[in-house]
């Protein structure tokens, strides 16, 4: 009977010990999900024209990866344009793109559709599809616009460098260090000053299981800020500034062409 | 190369927004206009939002406006009486022709009329000078080598302008009018300008050869001096009402619109007052065509920022 248990009771170890030799094999999760941004602050200088980041971190080897970029959801308004008397086009109307991210740039391991379901793309708001279902377009007097104006919407700021989505472009390395992922995102100049989220999605089974996050952010520096600031904070004195500095430097090139014999 | 600006968020070739200020302030010098039926596009073009690059065209054109005064007034080519006169009736005409825009707008449906109203203005003013001007070379060309080249038309007195009391005699221009005939003109223009939302200058240029029959040259030098004022005034309230100038962008362009107004100035002297008009009324066509162009064809993506001409 003794000798029953006692052999039971090596199976069971056994069998514990393959179980968990697989589990460790088949999921090496145990790695948290890390994220850093390098460089994760941003000066603008006179001299700025956008910055190269470095998404970097630690992951499990099989999962997928998502990286996300984005502000806060702001109200957007733009005119949009329509054909008036069937012949020509102006800018007829207001359209307001309600809780629209001022920035959306995307990065993943895989194609979003193969690695996601629509409802868990649309629930962590994942690529543009799930972007059309969110963002709200209301006309002048509040009624929701067509969708087509979410196209023109996405062309618009796919054109200014701020929506984007590279599917693919994450880089995954295994070794001695764990493994790691890597992708590089060229900062758009024409994001406007703020602090933006940077969120790493891991995927496994068509689903998000871990998240981790840091921030960027983008800030006025020197001149630069203190421009900004003037053209705020006192208008009247940055008006006459403007105003007394141009002037000298149309009389003074006026007068440096006389010396040099300009004139007739 | 690049360069950020502060206020309209963006960073742009600096060598780029230079040549665009040469070129402009060029035409600027040599025609006597501001040149912002040009600039605000092609600043739009490099990416700056509609609304900073009108506004901060206004601070730009202050330095090429003075650079280009500067020289013609050495030149004596600048009516200071005449563009009193027109200065105050532009400035009285801007403010009442943003009162008509408020009600217009308040309406509905006036933007399409405006636009309208912009591109047949400039296409007539434009094919009238175009012929005029065609006509006078052809004049002048069949004139015996030893007759003057056409230069300022000669003054045409009589009928209603002769009769309206405030007769001045404007040296410069050598021509005699009621002082109410550049006011009235000055407002008309000014309240025009208000409402297609640009400075005017191509109507102003025109309104000066023909109506107020005053030589070429000295219609450059003294539009430019009403520019001028104009735009101080133009560039101090957009800064100080809606925060959109861009004093870095402004400066950028007018290191190349300074130097564009004194080559223009050099040029004009070098070309007669008919080859001038021949030449301003072929850009004002071209602007005319392009407008035209634009309104037709579908844009490639039918949303913009607000403002803009």
């Amino acid at each position: 009977m003794k000798r029953a248990i006692m052999h039971s009771t090596r199976f069971f170890m056994a069998m514990a010990l393959a179980l968990f030799g697989l589990a460790t094999l088949s999921v090496p999760a145990a790695q948290a999900l890390t994220c850093s941004v390098t460089p994760d602050n941003i000066p603008i200088t006179f001299t700025y024209h956008g910055a190269q980041l470095a998404i970097t971190g630690q992951s499990a080897s099989t999962d997928d990866l998502v990286v996300t970029i984005t502000s806060e959801p702001v109200d957007t308004a733009l005119k949009n344009y329509e054909k008036v008397g069937g012949l020509v086009w102006m800018k007829k109307g207001t359209l307001e793109f309600k809780d629209a991210p001022r920035v959306y740039l995307l990065s993943s391991t895989a194609d979003l559709s193969r690695i996601l379901d629509a409802a868990e793309l649309n629930r962590n708001l994942l690529g543009f599809d799930a972007l059309r279902e969110h963002i709200r377009i209301e006309d002048s007097k509040g009624n929701p616009a067509d969708g087509k104006w979410f196209d023109e919407y996405l062309k618009f700021k796919k054109q200014e460098n701020v929506y984007d989505m590279r599917e693919g472009a994450i880089v995954r390395q295994h070794g001695e260090n764990g493994n790691t992922y890597r992708v590089d995102v060229a900062w758009p100049y024409q994001a406007p000053p703020g602090v933006y989220a940077v969120n790493v999605l891991a995927v496994r089974n068509g689903k998000v299981v871990e998240r981790a996050s840091a921030n960027i952010e983008v800030k006025s520096t020197g001149t630069v800020a203190a421009l900004s600031k003037m053209a705020f904070d006192q208008a009247g004195l940055y008006g006459i500034m403007a105003v007394i500095v141009a002037l000298l430097a149309g009389l003074g090139v006026g007068a440096i062409f006389k010396k040099g014999g300009g004139s007739h | 190369m690049y360069m950020y600006l502060p206020i309209a968020l963006t960073s742009v070739n600096y060598l780029v927004v230079m040549g665009l200020g040469l070129s402009v302030g060029l035409l600027s010098g040599l025609f006597g206009v501001g040149g912002g039926f040009l600039m605000t596009p092609l600043l739009m073009m490099v990416g700056i939002p509609p609304t900073i690059a009108a506004a901060t065209d206004a601070n730009q054109i202050v330095a090429a406006s003075a650079s280009g005064t500067i020289s013609h007034w050495r030149l004596g080519n600048v009516d200071f009486k005449m563009g009193l006169y027109l200065l105050i009736g532009g400035f009285a005409g801007g403010a009442g022709g943003v009162q008509v825009i408020k009600l217009l707008r308040a309406t509905g449906g006036a933007d399409f009329l405006i636009k309208m109203t912009y591109v047949v203005m400039l296409g007539l003013v434009g094919s009238f000078m175009f012929v005029e001007s065609l006509n006078a070379m052809r004049k002048s060309k069949k004139a015996s080598a030893t007759a003057a080249p056409a230069a300022a038309p000669k003054e045409k007195k009589g009928g209603f302008f002769a009769a309206l009391p405030m007769q001045t005699y404007f040296e410069k221009s050598g021509v005699t009018h009621s002082a109410l005939v550049p006011l009235f003109l000055g407002t008309f223009v000014g309240v025009l300008a208000a409402i297609m939302g640009v400075g005017g200058g191509f109507l102003m240029v025109p309104v000066m050869i023909y109506m107020l029959r005053m030589p070429m040259h000295v219609v450059v030098g003294t539009s430019l001096f009403q520019i001028l004022f104009t735009c101080i005034e133009v560039t101090y309230l957009q800064a100080y009402s809606n925060h959109t100038v861009d004093f870095i962008l402004a400066i950028i362009l007018l290191v190349g619109s300074v130097f564009g107004a004194q080559i223009g100035t050099v040029l004009g002297r070098k070309l007669h007052g008919d080859q001038l008009k021949i030449l301003l009324s072929i850009i004002v066509l071209a602007v005319t065509v392009k407008i035209v162009l634009e309104l037709v064809m579908e844009p490639s993506i039918l949303l913009s920022y607000a403002g803009g001409h």
